[in-house]
C-alpha cells in the first residue's frame, strides 16, 4: 500500500502576488480602455442626413410616417388628456369645430363657419359642415361610423362637464350657462347649449367670455360619437373614434401607438401617409441618435449637446426650426411666506438676476424677459415701463428698503425639479442672489411632488416654474397664474398665491372686452403690474428647437401645439446619401 | 502588531506604490481647497463659456484657469480640489464611523456570545440582505435637507457589517488562546482583557478591511452623487462632478475624464495599500 504524499504546497512569494494584483487591475483598466475604444470606434451616424427626398413638387401619396415622444402618452380620450404628447396624438384622429391656423388664428374645421354671435351678445351659434362621418368602427351598428350632428356637441360637451368625467379641462368651459349645475350633478341636461336642427348648435354664456371660442379648439371640445362611450366607458382612451384624418389602429402602453389614414375622411385628397408609427417613452439621447440614423422622420425634444450638434452642421441647417415658444420660464416666490411677503424683496431678486448671462449659456436656447407674456401675445411690449431687468444696483436698493442692506440672515428655500438642467439653472440663481447677499438652500424634488406640493398654501417658498400656452391668449397666463381666483388651499394654480384686487378687477375686465384694442390696453397694463410687483421672477422664454428629415414636406411647428403632423408627406422614395 | 510586518510591508512594490497614490491623493484633499485658484462655486460665465456656442472653454485656452471651464462656466481646476476634498471627507468620516461600530459590535458579540451575539448577527444578516444603493437612495429621499453629515451618517451606518463579522471571528478565535485564560484565571477584568490582550490582535485585520472600506466609500459616495442624492448643489465632489460632466460627454469629454481619472486612481490606490497590509500584518494568509 503506498502512501499518497500530500500535494506540494504552491508558495507564492508576497510580490508575486502584488504584481498579479497589479495585473489584474491593469487588465481590467485596459478592458474598459480597449471597450471604450470599440465604443467609439462604432460605425457613428453621418454628420447630415442618411435620407434625401426623391425631389417631387407635388405631395405623392403613401408610406409609413415614424415619429416619437420622450415619455408615456397618457390618455387619447379628447375629453381626458391634458398634456401636449397626447394632445399630439388626439389632433391626428379628431377633428375640432375650430383649430388654429399656422399663424395661431382660429379657423372653422368641422363648424362650416367661424360661429355668429346672436343679438343677446352671449350666445354663439355654431352651424356644421354636412357630411362628415366618424371613422368606421364596431362601436356603430354595422361597423360603418354615421354622420356628426349636432347632438354630437351638445353629448361632447355634456360628457366633459360631467363630475363623473373628472376632466382637467373642465374649467375651461365654466362660462357656459348652467355648465355649474351640471359639474355639481344637480343636472343632466347644460341649459347654455341648445340643439336648434341637425346641424346647427347653440352655445350660451352665462356672461361675456372674449376667451370662449379658444377653449372650442381646444381637444377637450373635440366631438365623440356617444357610441364610442357607451361600448367603452372605462376605456375610451384605447378605442378612440373620431372624424379626424387617421384611425386608430393599437396602442401597446407605453411603447407604441399605431395608426392608419381615414380613407373616408371629408377632406378630398387628405391625408397623404398611409400609416402612423408613434414610439413613447424614448430617451432624449437615444431619440436624437436615432433620428440621426434615419430611423425617425422627425425630431425633437433634444438635450443641449444634441441641440449644439445640429446647429452647428451645415448640413442640417436647412431642415432646422428655431421659433420662438408662447412659454415663459422664471423662478415663483410664495408672497404668503416671508421673506417673500415683502415686495422689496421680490424686487431685488427680479433685479438682481444676470439674463444675458443665463442665455449665453443657454445660446440660442433661451430669450431673455422680464414679464409674464411672451411675445407672440397681446399686452406684450418691449418697452414694458417695470419690465424686470438685471441692475445690481437697483436690486441693492431694494434690499435696502426691504430693510436687509447687508442681505438675508438666513439661507431661502428654492425648489427645483430634478436633472442637469433644472440644477444648472438653480446654481445660476445661487450664484445672482449671492451678490446681493441671499443665500439660497436648493431643493430638487419630482416633477410630480412638485406639482401637488406647490399647489398646497404655505409650502413652497419659491420654485423654478413655467408656463406653456393653452391657447393664444394673454388670459391663458395673467388668470391662471396670478388671478386671485386661481388661488385655492390644495391645487392652486396661483402658486405664488399672488392676490392683488387691481389686477383682479383689470383681469376681469379684459375677459369680458369685445373691444380688442382697449382689451391689449388692459392685459399691457396688467403684464406691468406683474411685472413691478414681481410675484414671479420671469426669466426667459424658451425656443423650440425641432429638425425634420429632408424629405418630410409639408410640416411646420404649430405655434398652439407644437407639432402637428396632421397633412404630412412623405417625399418617396427615399434616396440614401450616407451609408 | 507583529514587528516584521513592516518590513514585509517596505518590501512590497505593489502596496508601497498604493501608499504613496494614497499620500499622495490625501495630500492635495488637504490642501486642495487652499491651493485651488478660484472659488469652485464662482461663474465665469464671461470668459469660460463661449460667446458662438455656449459650450465651456476647454482647457489651456483662457489664461488662469488651467483646466478650463465646467457647464456653467465654473473653473474645472478649483472644483477638482474641491471636490476632491468633498470626497475624501466623506471616505474619511464615514469609514471612521464604519470601523467604529463594526469592531465594537465584533468585539463584544464575540467576546461574551450568548443571545446578545446572535441577535446581532442576524440583524447583521439582515442588513447584508438589503442592497446598499437602494436604501441609500430610500433614506436620501425622505431627509428633508440632506448634507454631508446625513451622507456620512448613511454610509457608515451601512457598511459596518463585513467588519463586525471579522472581528467577531477573529475575537472568538483569540479568547481560546492561552494569554487569554490565563488572564481570566488571574482575574483580570473582561474590560482589561478585551483593552490590553483582544483589541490589539483584532486590529490587524481591522485595519486591512478600512483600507479597502475607503475606496468603497469613495465609489459609493460617487454613485449617490451621480444618482444626484450626494452633495448639495453649488458644492462639488467628483461623483457630482461626473454626472454634471454626462451630458457634454461628446462635446467636452474633459468634464468627465478628470473625475473619473482621479475616482480610479484613489480606489485603485487604497486597494493596493489595503491588499499589502493584509499581507504584512497576516502572513498566514498570503497566497
Amino acid at each position: 500500500m503506498t502512501v499518497r504524499q500530500p500535494p506540494p504546497v504552491r508558495r507564492t512569494p508576497r510580490n508575486v502576488a502584488f504584481t498579479r494584483a497589479l495585473w489584474r487591475h491593469a487588465t481590467v483598466g485596459v478592458a474598459a480602455f480597449v471597450f471604450g475604444l470599440w465604443v467609439t470606434g462604432c460605425p457613428k451616424p453621418p454628420d447630415g442626413p442618411r435620407y434625401e427626398g426623391a425631389g417631387a413638387d407635388k405631395p405623392t401619396y403613401g408610406g409609413t410616417f415614424r415619429f416619437y415622444v420622450t415619455a408615456n402618452v397618457r390618455s387619447l380620450d379628447p375629453q381626458i388628456a391634458f398634456d401636449t404628447l397626447s394632445g399630439t396624438g388626439i389632433h391626428l384622429m379628431f377633428d375640432g369645430l375650430l383649430d388654429y391656423t399656422n399663424e395661431a388664428k382660429l379657423t372653422p374645421v368641422l363648424a362650416a363657419s367661424m360661429p355668429e354671435v346672436l343679438e343677446d351678445g352671449h350666445t354663439y351659434r355654431f352651424r356644421l359642415r354636412k357630411g362628415v362621418h366618424f371613422h368606421d368602427s364596431p362601436v356603430f351598428p354595422g361597423g360603418k361610423g354615421r354622420e356628426l350632428t349636432a347632438d354630437d356637441v351638445k353629448w361632447t360637451l355634456e360628457r366633459l362637464l360631467d363630475p363623473k368625467t373628472q376632466s382637467p379641462g373642465a374649467f375651461f368651459f365654466t362660462a357656459i350657462d348652467g355648465a355649474g349645475d351640471r359639474q355639481q350633478g344637480k343636472t343632466k341636461d347644460v341649459r347654455g347649449i341648445k340643439v336648434v336642427d341637425r346641424y346647427t348648435v347653440d352655445i350660451t354664456l352665462a356672461e361675456l367670455d372674449q376667451t370662449f371660442l379658444n377653449s372650442m379648439a381646444m381637444t377637450f371640445a373635440y366631438p365623440l360619437p356617444h357610441e364610442n362611450y357607451e361600448a367603452h366607458p372605462t376605456d375610451v382612451s384605447f378605442h378612440p373614434v373620431g372624424t379626424g384624418p387617421y384611425v386608430f389602429d393599437h396602442w401597446e402602453r407605453g411603447v407604441r401607438i399605431t395608426l392608419n389614414k381615414n380613407k373616408h375622411y371629408w377632406q378630398p385628397g387628405l391625408p397623404y401617409i398611409d400609416r402612423m408609427v408613434f414610439d413613447e417613452n424614448l430617451t432624449p439621447d437615444v431619440a436624437a441618435m436615432r433620428f440621426r440614423n434615419g430611423d425617425y422622420d422627425h425630431g425633437h425634444h433634444f438635450r443641449q449637446p444634441d441641440y449644439i450638434f445640429f446647429s452647428q452642421s451645415d448640413k442640417w441647417r436647412p431642415y432646422m426650426f428655431s421659433e420662438p415658444d408662447v412659454t415663459i420660464w422664471g423662478y415663483f416666490m410664495n408672497c404668503e411666506m416671508p421673506p417673500f411677503d415683502n415686495v422689496h424683496i421680490r424686487r431685488a431678486i427680479a433685479a438682481a438676476i444676470d439674463r444675458e448671462r443665463w442665455a449665453r449659456i443657454y445660446k440660442g436656447r433661451y430669450m431673455p424677459t422680464g414679464q409674464i407674456l411672451p411675445p407672440q401675445l397681446m399686452g406684450y411690449d418691449a418697452k414694458l415701463p417695470h419690465a424686470q431687468k438685471f441692475d445690481l444696483d437697483l436690486a441693492k436698493e431694494e434690499m435696502r428698503l426691504a430693510g436687509f442692506p447687508n442681505g438675508l440672515p438666513d439661507p431661502i428655500t428654492v425648489w427645483t425639479q430634478e436633472g442637469e438642467s433644472a440644477k444648472a439653472q438653480a446654481e445660476l440663481l445661487q450664484a445672482d442672489l449671492r451678490k446681493i447677499g441671499i443665500p439660497v438652500d436648493i431643493k430638487p424634488v419630482s416633477f410630480a411632488t412638485y406639482l401637488t406640493e406647490s399647489g398646497k398654501r404655505g409650502r413652497v417658498p419659491m420654485a423654478l416654474s413655467g408656463w406653456n400656452l393653452d391657447f393664444p391668449d394673454p388670459a391663458d397666463f395673467l388668470d391662471v397664474l396670478l388671478n386671485s381666483s386661481a388661488i385655492h388651499d390644495v391645487a392652486s394654480e396661483n402658486r405664488s398665491f399672488y392676490s392683488n384686487p387691481e389686477l383682479d378687477r383689470i383681469l376681469n375686465a379684459a375677459r369680458v372686452e369685445p373691444d380688442e384694442a382697449k382689451r391689449t390696453a388692459l392685459y399691457r397694463e396688467a403684464n406691468d403690474i406683474t411685472a413691478h410687483d414681481a410675484p414671479w421672477v420671469f426669466i426667459y422664454n424658451p425656443i423650440e428647437f425641432q429638425v425634420r428629415q429632408p424629405y418630410l414636406r409639408n410640416y411646420t411647428v404649430h405655434p398652439v401645439y407644437k407639432y402637428n403632423y396632421r397633412f404630412v408627406w412623405l417625399d418617396l422614395p427615399r434616396r440614401r446619401l450616407a451609408p | 502588531m507583529d514587528p516584521r510586518a513592516w518590513k514585509r510591508f517596505r518590501k512590497n512594490k505593489g502596496a508601497l506604490f498604493g501608499g504613496v497614490l494614497v499620500a499622495v491623493v490625501t495630500f492635495a484633499a488637504f490642501v486642495g481647497p487652499w491651493v485651488a485658484p478660484h472659488d469652485p462655486a464662482l461663474q465665469f460665465t464671461d470668459t469660460l463659456i463661449r460667446g458662438d456656442t455656449g459650450l465651456p472653454a476647454a482647457a489651456f485656452t483662457v489664461t488662469g484657469h488651467p483646466l478650463g471651464g465646467d457647464a456653467i462656466g465654473r473653473d474645472e481646476l478649483s472644483r477638482l480640489l474641491h471636490g476632491g476634498a468633498v470626497s475624501m471627507k466623506v471616505a474619511f468620516f464615514a469609514t471612521s464611523l464604519a470601523v467604529f461600530v463594526g469592531l465594537l459590535v465584533g468585539v463584544v458579540t464575540g467576546y461574551f456570545r450568548g443571545k446578545f451575539d446572535f441577535l446581532a448577527m442576524r440583524f447583521v444578516d439582515v442588513l447584508l440582505s438589503i442592497p446598499f444603493l437602494i436604501v441609500a437612495t430610500a433614506v436620501q429621499m425622505i431627509i428633508d435637507s440632506p448634507s454631508l453629515w446625513s451622507l456620512y451618517l448613511l454610509l457608515g451606518l451601512l457598511s459596518w457589517t463585513t467588519l463586525a463579522r471579522v472581528t467577531r471571528a477573529k475575537t472568538m478565535q483569540v479568547s481560546e488562546l492561552d494569554f487569554v485564560q490565563a488572564a481570566r484565571a488571574l482575574g483580570a477584568s473582561h474590560g482589561r482583557i478585551l483593552a490590553k490582550h483582544i483589541l490589539p490582535n483584532v486590529l490587524g485585520p481591522a485595519i486591512v478591511i478600512a483600507t479597502t472600506m475607503v475606496s468603497t466609500m469613495i465609489i459609493a459616495e460617487s454613485a449617490l452623487s451621480f444618482l444626484g442624492l450626494g452633495v448639495r448643489p453649488p458644492a462639488a465632489s467628483w461623483g457630482s462632478m461626473l454626472k454634471e460632466g454626462q451630458e457634454f460627454l461628446a462635446h467636452a469629454p474633459r468634464l468627465v475624464i478628470y473625475p473619473g481619472l482621479l475616482i480610479m486612481m484613489t480606489v485603485f490606490g487604497f486597494n493596493l495599500l489595503g491588499e499589502g497590509l493584509r499581507d504584512a500584518l497576516d502572513p498566514k494568509d498570503s497566497r
